[in-house]
């Protein structure tokens, strides 16, 4: 069986954001102007999360952890959806349906991650700024909530690729937007149950540790902790 | 066909054959706030939820709030009447009508306020299309349109003998009263049907009625959000729901009587029985919040407490300790003393109190929890826009309208359970009470 | 209940009339939600990948375009080009929307109003545009005086403005003025101590142990994508060696969230904190003694005046500790940690392309790195080698071109001058017309009016200048004074070559195809723009190429001629030639200059990984052949007293937010949401206060304030914070600006306008951190002056 993962390293995580800007080209973000953003609604699938420590003496840090989508084993989302506009997949992917979704909101209130988005206005892009759009992936209307596919459509590529050159999906053939443009190379993806991927082999690291592991969602983002061995993120 | 003497019963008689000019003018300006809000809404549907204060991750706000609300509201009828009915309370008997009504009118802005909230309206219907069965959203769809259903039944039952008297009293409605007597000529055999389907609505109703705000509850209860995942929610909204619908009850009878010149039939002991229950509610009321935080409190998980501290100190604190004032100290302080109970005054200030400490209750379940979510999100606070307000009073106005508008068609005390309590009540009382004592043997 | 005739007639009659209202309802309904959506067509034809170079910024990365039919709908890194190696950071990802752009320039536009607004800009064309300027050049070439002509660029080595360059080497003007304000100081430290003109490298991949004294290489270096991967390697690549970071600076920047360790230090003090590790390194005998005794002189020659003498005298351990505010203990361990090392780097404080840096810090971490021996070894600092495409013949003046030539640059700048250019000077010449007025100013790459302290003077020296071009994809501030804004291709649209960027160790070239089929919009390459001028009033000579495309192909065919490198590759292609080269062997991939051609397409490129460490003629180029300590400088810098100023003014300390660095990016809004994660800083300028400071001046978090300095004040958000040190003000640089499109235009604050016209001692070079402001509550009309961005 796949199931698609994704592990980030913190070690070599800068926060340079470039996940964040890569996502957004690539799946036909919506632009937010100044107006939205102090409102609170600009979109993004991916963040940097500034992340409070524990009680780490009186020094003042600043630590910053990617966060997107879990893709969680036992989705909370996927429960409360009272239209079925969210499903989880049989590799793994959680996936939105936009032509279904209500936008009641119910399931970007149930994530605890808070890594949900919704379209409260019409996307627009000043002309020619569509001309940039990307055609693998639908343009949202408003109203509907959207959030990270693990650029799934990445993926249907991938397996039309390897189709048409009659041979399996490698390692490496699909590959999120994010994973791809990290300059620090600080993420990697692939199937975490495929024993010989490198994902599979860095989430067995002493450094793995996953978010709110505590809720039992089962999140398949890991990450592995900042320094030479495991301890706090 | 037969026609009542109706004597002192004139009176409830006169709402629906004149209508004074203020009526009108009352009604005018109900409905242009009405009107206010369908622009709202149409600016809403133009623009999309922009226009509201909501954001992310404040993805709730006031229209989550107002269907919470409302449908706790609509505990206040059929619940009430039911469970005096049951209980044999006489007292109950000017109330019933205008208890149910409240319920059947406030369920269907319930149910508006959520298709408010969505963002895509036209897809409302989608639910039932691709229904899933784990969400308690859906239940919620499922609970409420029974209880709808049940309540109107409820409501309608004990209409038709009043109906059949307008029908006989007001030629020129029969057109309206006449299909909806449905031929209702007070037989025994008729009253004999009648009581009994009453009687089993009025056992049917209580679980559907307690099942609807638990699971309106569980909305928020079966998500792990932090003070959100909490196993009290469905009885703590229950009690909640019967507290502001006890004080909703009130407040209408309290208008319904000035407007009508009812004092005859709304007396203060109505309002002394009702204010007791109240008393009662606000008490429970208080002891599931002390529980709630308490327990909170005393587990002190971090992400548990920022959102406990942002409503006990933090930004909510204002909010949350007028909570407190409305819904505990101003009642407790009006309803437990005596002299101010027995006043009519007393117990519709402690129902405004509580309806507005109850607003703030709901408004605290909601917004606090989404505004500090587990993982740190740096937001503007949520602050609703003119739109939501609009549409919150124009709800407000538009029950009221509705619910006066009733009152013109349908007579707001219901006759033939004031006449029955008259002609068998009395009887039947003192059999009962004999009937606890030891018996009475003449010598 | 019976349901009659008259009963069913009602029923259907009602059924009726609701349907009649219903189903007209449901489509207002309907029509109201979906009035105003915005029709979209997805882009039809054979998906195709052309490699290019991304210019946002300095950093020179392949990128990989995906381009459907005629547009292009993404951009990521070309896996096989050195730099960036299929990644590409936030700026370079957002390129793909200034393309794009709704507010590009797309036609010439000529000035008919007052300058300053871009309202005052009718649209034109070419032909107008290109006559009034030949025009203006020929008159000034027949009547002697082709110094009046001035270009002012960008410090990059594009095809455009190397081919601006040597157009007015030909023309005859001395007056090619480069605009950079970042990397000056550090490349002026190498000249100081090695004799070497470049931008010195950093193997941060092999180093061990990193000292950043403020320097923001996680941010803004000068090639970000590349640092970046360096990065990575240096904490996780390597099994049982990850490299420990310190960094050293007033603030906690995103660069030292990602720290081991970060030590706060008094604004300025990054050279006291240096030569404190120095003195601390010296006293206790841990510097690399065969290294300082074979490659370097200064140290302990005997003569009065070494740089062990120096130290002694000027920098004992409880000066450092005082100026910097860090205790000795601490200056001592990161000594020890520096010195135990096997590969210790130190980098000099770089805030960004915009912010220039000061001689002494940078040649404080200089010496550091020389005393602890890494200079030209593995995780140590390397000398760039030049590009074979780097030089072009000289340019052969004719007699007008050689009078040009031989009056003074408009800046003062000559032979013997330590800074490369001045902008401040050229301010006050082009006011004051002396020696000579300015007829003819180009500018192009840079955007002065914006980002140079001199700004103000600036604006009012171009209003002397009868004529101002501007080359611009957007309108920028500088464009708003011009006569001329010509509209300049993006990159996408256009053939380019590259070099090396700054800060890369070995040579490169990238080639630059245009993604889409024909340009978006009237425009026309700068190169191709001078080419046309050249032939125009007859300098064709000089410049002989028909077009940019051809003069790119006639570089590939140079290079064939160079009998080393190979076409860009993967690593196991890296360590081939690597490998085969240090045995003395060529094995490039190509047969002949056609091929060359060809793989350089496909692939990106040409490089040439070997780096020979240790080849010290080359990169120590003093008379002495050795590293040199320069105790008589380092003299001058101890003798000029610092003071601490405490009159309840904080010093300023300038940044560039990564998405908005080099003063672009904020045209775009996903880089305007961006700022900074640690506050989640989105669309505006803050300035952040540490919780102390911020008591004492009555300071509340998220409130306005205003922060003045001696002639202009700025209104910016306040963010109380232990990410600054006390008596600081921290300030992003990047937004404020006065054009830019509707994005940019008017958002956010200009800290750069609090800046004086003071200079470093010694280097002359223009302080960026010496400013000291005032702050406070801004009142009501502060925030209304705000509003409108003062000029």
């Amino acid at each position: 069986m796949t199931r698609w993962g994704m592990v980030i390293d913190l070690d070599r995580c800068t926060a340079c954001q470039a996940c964040v800007v890569a996502c957004q080209v690539e799946n036909n973000i919506p632009l937010a102007d100044r107006v939205d953003c102090e409102h609170g609604r600009g979109i993004s699938w991916i963040r940097l999360a500034p992340f409070r420590e524990g009680e780490h003496g009186t020094r003042p840090s600043l630590r910053l952890i990617p966060i997107l989508c879990m893709h969680c084993e036992r989705p909370p989302c996927v429960k409360v959806c009272p239209a079925t506009a969210t499903i989880i997949g049989e590799e793994g992917l959680v996936g939105q349906i936009y032509p279904r979704c209500i936008g009641c909101r119910y399931c970007t209130t149930a994530c605890p991650y808070t890594v949900r988005r919704f379209n409260w206005k019409r996307p627009e892009w000043p002309e020619p700024m569509e001309q940039g759009l990307s055609p693998d992936v639908s343009v949202r209307p408003r109203g509907v909530v959207e959030k990270c596919s693990f650029c799934h459509h990445r993926l249907q590529r991938a397996k039309d690729k390897a189709r048409f050159e009659d041979r399996p999906l490698q390692e490496g053939d699909y590959v999120p937007a994010c994973v791809e443009t990290c300059p620090a190379e600080a993420m990697f993806f692939g199937d975490l149950d495929d024993p010989r991927s490198t994902v599979a082999r860095l989430a067995e690291s002493p450094r793995a540790i996953r978010l709110l592991e505590e809720l039992g969602t089962k999140p398949k983002v890991i990450y592995l902790s900042k320094g030479e061995s495991g301890g706090d993120v | 066909m037969e026609t009542f003497e109706l004597g002192a019963d004139k009176r409830l008689f006169a709402p629906i054959e004149t209508t004074r000019p203020r009526f009108w003018v009352f009604a005018g300006i109900l409905l242009t706030i009405g009107l206010w809000g369908g622009f709202a809404w149409w600016t809403q549907l133009r623009r999309g939820l922009g226009v509201t204060g909501l954001n992310i991750p404040v993805f709730w706000g006031l229209y989550i709030t107002n269907f919470v609300f409302f449908i706790g509201i609509s505990h206040a009828g059929t619940l009430i009447s039911a469970i005096l009915r049951l209980a044999h309370a006489e007292w109950r008997r000017s109330i019933t009508r205008a208890a149910e009504v409240i319920t059947v009118l406030v369920l269907f802005f319930g149910m508006a306020c959520v298709i408010l909230d969505l963002g895509r309206p036209d897809r409302v219907l989608y639910v039932i299309r691709f229904g899933n069965f784990t969400s308690p959203l859906l239940w919620d769809v499922t609970s409420v349109a029974c209880y709808l259903t049940a309540s109107t039944i409820y409501l309608y039952l004990p209409l038709i003998p009043d109906i059949a008297i307008l029908r006989d009293r007001m030629p020129s409605r029969r057109w309206l009263y006449r299909p909806l007597a449905l031929g209702w000529s007070d037989s025994p055999r008729q009253q004999r049907i009648l009581n009994r389907a009453i009687a089993v609505m009025a056992v049917i109703v209580i679980p559907i009625a307690v099942s609807v705000h638990t699971v309106v509850s569980w909305v928020f209860a079966m998500t792990v959000q932090p003070m959100w995942h909490s196993t009290i929610f469905g009885p703590y909204f229950v009690v909640g729901a019967i507290f502001s619908g006890i004080a909703a009850i009130i407040i209408a009878m309290a208008i319904i009587r000035k407007a009508y010149h009812l004092e005859d039939y709304l007396k203060p002991i109505h309002f002394n029985n009702l204010g007791l229950l109240l008393l009662v509610m606000s008490l429970l009321w208080f002891y599931f919040t002390f529980a709630e935080f308490l327990t909170t409190y005393y587990g002190g998980e971090p992400m548990h407490m920022v959102v406990f501290l942002s409503k006990t100190e933090g930004r909510f604190a204002p909010l949350f300790w007028a909570m407190v004032v409305f819904c505990l100290v101003i009642p407790f302080a009006l309803l437990a003393n005596n002299r101010t109970r027995t006043k009519v005054w007393g117990t519709v200030v402690a129902s405004v109190a509580v309806e507005i400490g109850m607003w703030l209750e709901r408004y605290l379940i909601v917004v606090p929890s989404l505004s500090s979510p587990r993982l740190t999100m740096t937001a503007p606070s949520y602050v609703p826009s003119w739109v939501e307000w609009s549409l919150f009073a124009a709800f407000v106005s538009m029950f009221i309208l509705l619910y006066a508008v009733f009152t013109k068609f349908f007579p707001i005390i219901s006759i033939w359970e004031i006449r029955e309590g008259r002609e068998h009540s009395v009887a039947e009382v003192t059999t009962r009470v004999e009937s606890y004592l030891p018996e009475v043997t003449h010598e | 209940m019976t349901i009659g005739r008259r009963e069913f007639i009602g029923l259907m009659a009602g059924a009726a009339a609701g349907t009649a209202v219903g189903f007209p309802a449901g489509r207002i309904f309907d029509s109201t939600l979906h009035s105003g959506d915005q029709f979209l067509y997805p882009p039809r034809g054979p998906e195709q990948f052309v490699l290019s170079v991304c210019r946002e910024c300095s950093g020179g990365c392949g990128v990989r375009a995906r381009r459907i039919g005629e547009r292009v709908v993404k951009l990521d890194g070309n896996p096989l080009h050195p730099i960036s190696g299929g990644r590409l950071c936030a700026k370079g990802q957002a390129a793909l929307q200034v393309l794009y752009h709704p507010d590009r320039v797309r036609v010439p536009l000529r000035r008919a109003g007052a300058r300053g607004s871009l309202a005052s800009f009718r649209p034109s064309s070419w032909d107008a545009a290109l006559n009034d300027i030949a025009a203006r050049l020929q008159s000034l070439r027949d009547e002697q005086h082709p110094e009046s002509l001035v270009l002012i660029r960008g410090d990059d080595r594009t095809l455009g403005t190397r081919i601006a360059r040597r157009f007015v080497d030909a023309f005859g003007s001395p007056n090619d003025i480069a605009f950079n304000g970042g990397g000056e100081a550090e490349a002026l430290a190498l000249l100081v101590t090695q004799g070497v003109r470049a931008t010195p490298a950093y193997d941060l991949r092999a180093a061990d142990y990193v000292l950043s004294l403020g320097s923001e290489m996680l941010e803004t270096p000068a090639a970000p994508v590349y640092t970046a991967r360096a990065y990575g390697d240096f904490r996780q690549t390597y099994p049982g060696h990850r490299g420990k970071f310190v960094h050293v600076d007033p603030r906690l920047s995103i660069t030292a969230a990602s720290a081991d360790e970060w030590i706060p230090i008094r604004p300025g003090s990054h050279a006291a904190f240096a030569f404190g590790l120095a003195t601390a390194i010296v006293g206790e005998g841990l510097y690399d003694r065969a290294f300082v005794a074979e490659r370097t002189i200064g140290f302990e020659d005997g003569a009065d005046g070494d740089l062990r003498s120096l130290i002694e005298q000027y920098f004992p351990l409880e000066k450092a500790a005082e100026q910097t505010g860090v205790s000795v203990n601490v200056i001592l361990r990161v000594a020890r940690e520096l010195a135990g090392a096997h590969n210790g780097l130190v980098l000099g404080p770089h805030k960004g392309p915009l912010i220039g840096g000061r001689l002494f810090d940078h040649l404080a971490a200089h010496i550091l790195n020389a005393l602890v021996g890494n200079i030209d070894q593995r995780g140590g600092v390397l000398i760039p080698e030049e590009s074979p495409l780097d030089s072009w013949p000289a340019v052969e003046r004719d007699s007008v071109a050689a009078s040009g030539h031989r009056r003074p640059r408009l800046d003062g700048v000559d032979a013997s001058s330590t800074i490369g250019n001045d902008l401040e000077q050229l301010a006050q010449a082009l006011a004051s017309g002396q020696p000579y007025r300015a007829e003819v100013l180009f500018v192009a790459g840079c955007d002065p009016i914006y980002a140079s302290p001199a700004r103000q003077r600036f604006a009012s020296a171009l209003e002397r200048v009868p004529l101002v071009v501007s080359f611009a994809t957007i309108p920028n501030d500088t464009s708003l004074y011009a006569d001329w804004i010509l509209p300049e291709p993006h990159y996408l649209e256009q053939w380019d070559l590259h070099t090396s960027p700054p800060s890369v160790a070995f040579p490169m070239v990238s080639v630059a195809s245009p993604a889409v089929p024909k340009p978006l919009h009237d425009t026309r390459a700068m190169g191709d723009v001078f080419l046309t001028l050249a032939r125009r009033i007859e300098l064709q000579r000089a410049l002989p190429w028909s077009d940019v495309p051809t003069l790119v192909r006639a570089e590939i065919d140079r290079l064939y001629q160079v009998r080393r490198g190979a076409i860009m590759g993967t690593d196991f292609d890296q360590a081939w030639v690597q490998m085969m080269e240090r045995a003395g062997w060529w094995s490039p991939g190509y047969a002949n200059a056609d091929e060359l051609w060809q793989r350089s397409l496909e692939a990106g490129g040409w490089w040439d990984p070997f780096y020979d460490h240790g080849d010290w003629s080359r990169v120590f180029r003093r008379k002495s052949g050795r590293f040199d300590f320069r105790p008589d400088v380092v003299r001058q810098f101890a003798a000029v007293s610092s003071s601490l100023d405490s009159s309840g003014s904080l010093a300023l300390v300038l940044f560039e937010p990564l998405s908005v660095a080099g003063g672009t990016g904020a045209e775009l809004p996903f880089l305007q949401a961006i700022l900074d994660p640690g506050f989640d800083a989105q669309w505006e300028t803050w300035g952040e206060i540490h919780p102390d400071t911020a008591a004492v001046l009555g300071i509340r978090d998220g409130s306005p304030i205003r922060v003045a300095s001696g002639h202009e004040a700025i209104v910016v958000r306040a963010r109380v914070t232990e990410r600054i040190v006390q008596g600081a003000i921290a300030i992003p640089v990047g937004l404020g600006r006065l054009a830019g499109g509707r994005w940019a235009a008017g958002v956010g604050a200009n800290p750069l306008r609090l800046l004086d016209r003071v200079r470093e001692p010694v280097s002359l070079l223009p302080d960026f951190g010496s400013a000291r402001v005032l702050v406070s509550e801004a009142n009501a009309t502060d925030r209304r002056a705000a509003g409108r961005i003062e000029r």
